[in-house]
């Protein structure tokens, strides 16, 4: 039947709605949470994009909890981290990226300082025993992702004290101990029996512990410096670096040469360095094959030093010598009183890799009276020869499976390390504890193991229009005149400061409840919602109306909307 | 819909415009249209003159408004409101009148039944949806019009580089009118577009406004790129945002950063004849534009002061949990 | 009360007796008295309605288009170009049902221009869908007036009152100016169900596509021919209350057995009036078309039967075709059994003097015969003209 005519042709009000737009449409708007770049650069799998959220919301406690769902020790890392997140960070393209490590940081103290207690999962208690080997960063990770899932856990380690390299191998001047006190006090009160002075191969077998427990996580680190020599060449009196540090540490003794030049390019070599220069040591030389952060180097050719304890040491006198390597030993006898070093740099080596290749005619010499390699460690095989086969580490999949060892697992700085991965740092040490109670949790539940993984989003998909610029805070650094082996260097940011900066963040990928996409609808078709929906937004798309013109996308700042084939 | 029980009708801001008009995707106006509609409320009731906006919200028997709304022809909207809003004065009724029309109903052909709309002192805010062209009749100039524009009455040619005249200065016109308040607004700047018709609502007596909404068909650019084109418009001194009281400047948004016209001009078709690398012309008019976008610029004294974010007032920025400045 | 009043300040008197909402007008000759009376009723204090003084004819139109909408009663004045002018909105009112009503102070239209009365500007817009009502006197003219604003309300149909610039505008009577209790009871509050209202938001004026254009153009069509029973019944109540009727569809005066008729409308009807009185002529009758749209076919014939010859008086021309009344009369007797033989005149052009000798001459046009002319016209001035 038509529709009669009235008098004068009148309509009725939203009378519209009868006329279905949405057919027009060849593409659609869909909400995409895509990964905000500093969540994928992280370690140890923080989604700093959501934390940063909740503190913007004014909920720091929710904020921390959504933090410690990956990373446990955020006092720890927040100081530590190189953060490769604020490298990666999109605001970096527009002003400066978000100080995260100092948000980071804030929070986790600001829990010590509250006490607030760490979230378990919801669930009901397991029965099954889970030992893991190793109290460093990778053990207390992998103790406390279990203890969520409410696994019974025994984290054991040779020494008296949980916290591994955290203590063992890192400057009070960089992480104070009552932190790394508080923060594993705190996250072993989760539920976590704790063994110390229990050494594999020493105290306990690894047999032992695979009939006693359900399943084993190795976390033993990598404990045996690497062999070093040049062209077969050792000092008679010859002490790596990493050794120098730990007894430095442990009983606060240092050498003290005139000069001396420490062969290798991470945290160690840089730590020992400053060590050794407040010692009083007049000329510490730093000889390494990476570069300097800086433009003209790759950001794989960079040395694996937390930026800004880079800049300090700079400024506490360290001398620096990038893309070099030491090509001679000049020895009086047994004694080192100098090193000859070259330049190189690494290459494309026509198989798809790059290797590194010394420049014959760029020789200098240093007048050094000690030299010290830090150039790494292996894994200590005591107890673990049938694992290790004669290799340096411990070969796993990315959830610490051994293969041909159910049941047993590893992570940390004893794993094989994928290099794009981990570095070695702390955070990636967590990330591997926290990979591997999800294969340990998988495997004794009778599932595959599972890791969310979401495309990063890249800063060209962000509407600038809709930011402010904003600068990055700035964090108080102890003076120069000031620095001595025990105070931190770098202090926290204030409460305002914390927030201000978690202010700043661009929020990529993931909604911002601006109702841009709401707001700007020619056609109505986006409709605002009260409670939360399913994809974490507030936002529906009305497809019955929605003609498909794509300004919701191009106007959402944060790259939520993206717009999809809709034929 | 599954997911909300009818969350249409539970909308938090009051919608005058409703979904299902046949606006083409991404109309400047039809957002221009709902964004003033739903800062005015339901107490209002709307004139519309003839054009794409009345064509498309209203094809018997359905209407896309949800506010009583009365149409009559091209050039007398201004004189409907009035008589509608003599008669709420008659009858002692309050609620506000806003008529509504297009450039051409507005600039040209409507501009006499404007101009005595605002000499009578009617309590009627005018809304004038600026897309710089009759868009209904397929894109002929307008007074509106910019310079140099492409249209399908000013084609560029061997002997034309598109419209040969200026776009009619109507904002200083209307300003002679003495009127209490005129703005100019954008909607690439929803909040500032928001906060000039709340101003404009609290008035007794004519106030106007001129909405830069650009039309994807008619300017050739594409409906997810309405809004940029819009605040480049802004950006370049083009279309400056301004508010005048009883004739003079009180105020304007400040430009942080002034973008050159180019980038304005080559994003949309209806210009492109100005980037012929061939033609000596092409620059000629590009500078001509250049210049008239500075003159705005200098005249409104538009410059703003950098990197200051308060300078940022009226400007679109977000926060999280909605839009930083409303 | 009998008053002697001019006709323009009788109809701003009667105006305001229908107490409208909304006056929006335009000045312009002859139309100019009307205007200025109801602004000075306004400004006395003696009318309480918002008096909107446009810029043009087409805002006058326009606002009490946009007044009637909004739910008031509404009203507006004008002539010639100015009507002219309205005849977008015209067409407007009436396609969207609103009751307005306006006076034509008939004149003609330019160029050459020239202010004085015929009917070429109420002719133009003929076909705009209004009802029009033509008035032989000031009295017709002020009883119309009053009942335009009943027959408008009560069909939603805009209602054009044509009165004979100058000759009516311009003249003055002694009239009978109602009592506003009597009007009060005739013309009850304007209650308009479609009105521009938050409360109920309806969309009026919107866009009508092939698929239903031709209902509403039935409808309209329609509308008006109903019309012609609510102009009956809103006259006849008129007279119960006043004993005076203005003139119904059509009102046919002279004797029963006459064979010759004249047909006209407006003041011209006056004149016949008197010389049918006065001057010793054939015995005819004098048919007062008031309603020209709609126009009352049926009533038109009745008055015909048994008339041998009939002319009709047009006070305007369709230039190519002759007289509009003419043409129309021709066919609304089209196929009647015994229809009178018709002749077509236009007389008082532009303001030339119809005298009381016109009588006579036009009942001896069956006797000369021949088709549509001027009947005043002079020959020996066309040399000068041309």
């Amino acid at each position: 039947m038509p529709i009669p005519m009235n008098r004068g042709a009148f309509a009725l009000a939203g009378s519209s709605l009868a006329f279905k737009t949405g057919t027009w449409r060849s593409a659609k708007p869909v909400h995409v949470h895509a990964a905000a770049p500093c969540h994928g650069a992280c370690p140890a799998g923080e989604d700093q994009q959501a934390w940063l959220a909740l503190l913007q919301e004014g909920h720091p406690q929710q904020a921390w909890e959504s933090l410690v769902a990956a990373n446990p020790l955020p006092s720890v890392t927040g100081r530590v981290c190189p953060h490769p997140c604020e490298s990666a960070c999109n605001r970096g393209h527009y002003d400066s990226p978000i100080a995260i490590h100092a948000v980071e940081r804030w929070l986790g103290d600001q829990a010590i300082q509250n006490n607030w207690p760490y979230p378990r999962l919801p669930g009901s208690p397991r029965p099954e025993r889970i030992a893991v080997v190793g109290a460093g960063p990778a053990g207390l990770s992998a103790a406390y992702h279990l203890a969520r899932r409410h696994y019974n856990v025994v984290l054991m380690d040779a020494m008296p004290a949980a916290g591994g390299l955290l203590r063992s191998a890192i400057p009070p001047t960089r992480l104070p101990r009552d932190v790394i006190d508080a923060e594993i006090r705190r996250l072993l009160a989760v539920g976590i029996e704790f063994r110390p002075r229990a050494a594999l191969g020493r105290d306990i077998t690894l047999e032992e512990l695979r009939s006693e427990f359900d399943a084993v996580f190795l976390a033993v680190g990598a404990g045996k410096s690497r062999h070093w020599d040049v062209d077969g060449a050792v000092p008679a009196d010859l002490h790596e670096g990493l050794g120098l540090l730990r007894e430095w540490l442990a009983v606060g003794a240092i050498p003290k040469p005139n000069a001396v030049v420490i062969h290798g390019g991470g945290n160690t070599a840089v730590d020992l360095a400053r060590v050794m220069r407040r010692a009083g040591v007049r000329d510490v030389h730093v000889v390494t094959a990476s570069g300097l952060p800086g433009p003209d180097t790759d950001p794989d050719d960079v040395l694996n030093v937390v930026p800004r304890e880079l800049e300090q040491a700079i400024e506490e006198g360290v001398q620096f010598h990038p893309h070099r390597t030491i090509n001679r030993l000049i020895m009086r006898g047994s004694k080192v009183v100098g090193v000859e070093m070259v330049r190189l740099k690494k290459l494309p080596d026509g198989h798809g890799h790059k290797a590194r290749v010394s420049f014959e005619g760029t020789e200098t010499v240093l007048h050094v009276d000690m030299v010290v390699p830090a150039i790494g460690e292996v894994v200590d095989p005591t107890g673990l020869g049938a694992i290790l086969n004669g290799r340096d580490f411990i070969d796993t999949d990315m959830f610490g499976t051994i293969a041909g060892h159910p049941g047993l697992f590893a992570g940390g700085d004893c794993r094989g390390w994928i290099k794009k991965l981990t570095n070695g740092t702390v955070s990636a040490a967590i990330g591997d504890g926290r990979r591997a109670a999800e294969g340990i949790d998988a495997l004794l539940s009778g599932r595959s193991p599972m890791e969310a993984s979401r495309p990063a989003l890249p800063f060209a998909d962000l509407n600038l229009a809709y930011y402010e610029s904003a600068p990055r805070i700035a964090l108080p650094t102890l003076p120069l005149s000031q620095r001595d082996d025990s105070r931190e260097i770098e202090g926290g940011p204030d409460t305002s400061q914390a927030l201000a900066e978690a202010a700043r963040c661009f929020s990529c990928g993931n909604c911002l409840a601006c109702d841009n996409c709401w707001t700007l609808c020619p056609d109505n078709a986006v409709l605002k919602t009260r409670e939360t929906c399913s994809d974490g937004s507030h936002y529906l798309f009305d497809y019955e109306f929605c003609k498909g013109c794509g300004l919701c996308a191009t106007e959402c700042p944060c790259g939520f909307i993206s717009m999809v084939n809709d034929d | 819909m599954s997911e909300m029980n009818d969350p249409r009708a539970r909308q938090p801001r009051f919608r005058g415009l409703e979904a299902g008009h046949r606006a083409c995707q991404g109309c400047g106006e039809a957002l221009a249209a709902r964004l003033v509609t739903e800062s005015a409320g339901p107490d209002v009731i709307l004139t519309n003159a003839t054009g794409c906006l009345e064509v498309f919200t209203t094809p018997w028997p359905q209407s896309a408004w949800r506010v009583p709304w009365l149409h009559s022809l091209f050039e007398n909207s201004a004189a409907i409101a009035s008589g509608v809003e003599a008669a709420l004065k008659a009858q002692g009724r309050r609620s506000k009148v806003i008529a509504m029309g297009g450039d051409g109903g507005t600039f040209d052909i409507g501009f006499q039944a404007l101009s005595g709309m605002l000499e009578r002192m009617h309590n009627v805010l005018y809304v004038c949806y600026d897309n710089e062209a009759y868009m209904n009749t397929g894109i002929q100039r307008s007074g509106s019009t910019p310079h140099a524009a492409r249209t399908t009455t000013s084609p560029p040619g061997k002997e034309r580089m598109g419209k040969r005249h200026l776009k009619k200065d109507l904002l200083s016109i209307i300003a002679a009118h003495h009127i209490p308040y005129a703005a100019s607004a954008s909607v690439a700047y929803p909040q500032d577009l928001r906060r000039k018709v709340r101003r404009a609502m609290e008035i007794d007596g004519p106030t106007f406004l001129l909405v830069h909404s650009p039309c994807p068909l008619g300017w050739g650019h594409d409906g997810s790129e309405t809004i940029q084109v819009a605040r480049l418009a802004v950006q370049t001194g083009l279309f400056p945002l301004v508010e005048l009281e009883r004739g003079e400047v009180a105020s304007v948004m400040p430009l942080r950063q002034r973008v050159p016209v180019a980038e304005y001009l080559c994003r949309q078709a209806r210009f492109r004849h100005l980037f012929a690398d061939d033609d000596h012309r092409a620059q000629e008019e590009r500078e001509h534009l250049q210049a008239l976008a500075d003159y705005n610029i200098e005249r409104y004294g538009l410059d703003g002061d950098g990197d200051d974010p308060f300078d940022a007032d009226g400007a679109d920025t977000i926060r999280r949990g909605g839009p930083a400045n409303s | 009360m009998l008053e002697a009043l001019e006709g323009s300040q009788a109809i701003a008197r009667a105006v305001a007796l229908c107490r409208p909402g909304v006056v929006a007008a335009y000045p312009i000759t002859p139309q100019t008295h009307i205007v200025e009376n109801i602004s000075k009723l306004v400004a006395d204090g003696k009318l309480n309605t918002e008096l909107v003084s446009v810029e043009s004819e087409f805002s006058a139109a326009s606002v009490v288009l946009g007044a009637s909408a909004a739910g008031s009663r509404s009203y507006t004045a004008s002539s010639s170009q100015g009507i002219l002018l309205m005849t977008e909105v015209l067409f407007n009112i009436s396609g969207m049902r609103l009751p307005v009503v306006m006076t034509c102070a008939n004149r003609a239209i330019g160029a050459p221009i020239n202010i004085w009365n015929d009917h070429s500007d109420s002719m133009a817009v003929r076909d705009s869908g209004w009802i029009q009502l033509h008035c032989a006197d000031n009295q017709e003219a002020v009883d119309t007036t009053i009942q335009a604003f009943r027959i408008a309300e009560a069909t939603e149909l805009p209602v054009m009152v044509c009165m004979d610039g100058f000759v009516l505008t311009h003249t003055l009577e002694t009239l009978e100016i109602p009592d506003q209790d009597l009007v009060d009871r005739y013309l009850p509050p304007f209650v308009f169900n479609r009105m521009l209202d938050p409360q109920n938001p309806l969309s009026l004026g919107t866009l009508v596509g092939p698929e239903y254009f031709s209902e509403t153009r039935h409808l309209a069509h329609e509308a008006l021919n109903q019309s012609a029973s609510t102009i009956v019944d809103v006259d006849r109540e008129w007279q119960n209350l006043t004993g005076r009727s203005a003139g119904g569809l059509l009102s046919v005066e002279g004797p029963d057995d006459a064979k010759i008729g004249v047909l006209a409308m407006g003041s011209v009807v006056s004149t016949f009036r008197e010389a049918m009185d006065c001057l010793a002529a054939e015995p005819a009758k004098l048919m007062a078309l008031r309603a020209f749209r709609p126009l009352p076919e049926e009533a038109i014939r009745s008055a015909c039967a048994g008339l041998d010859h009939l002319v009709v008086v047009d006070r305007a021309l369709s230039p190519g075709f002759g007289g509009i009344v003419g043409g129309e009369i021709k066919a609304a007797l089209s196929g009647m059994k015994d229809a009178p033989q018709i002749y077509n005149v236009a007389i008082g052009l532009g303001g030339r003097d119809v005298p009381l000798e016109m009588w006579p001459r036009l009942l001896d046009v069956p006797k000369q015969g021949g088709g549509f002319r001027i009947l005043d016209l002079e020959p020996a001035k066309l040399g000068e003209m041309s």
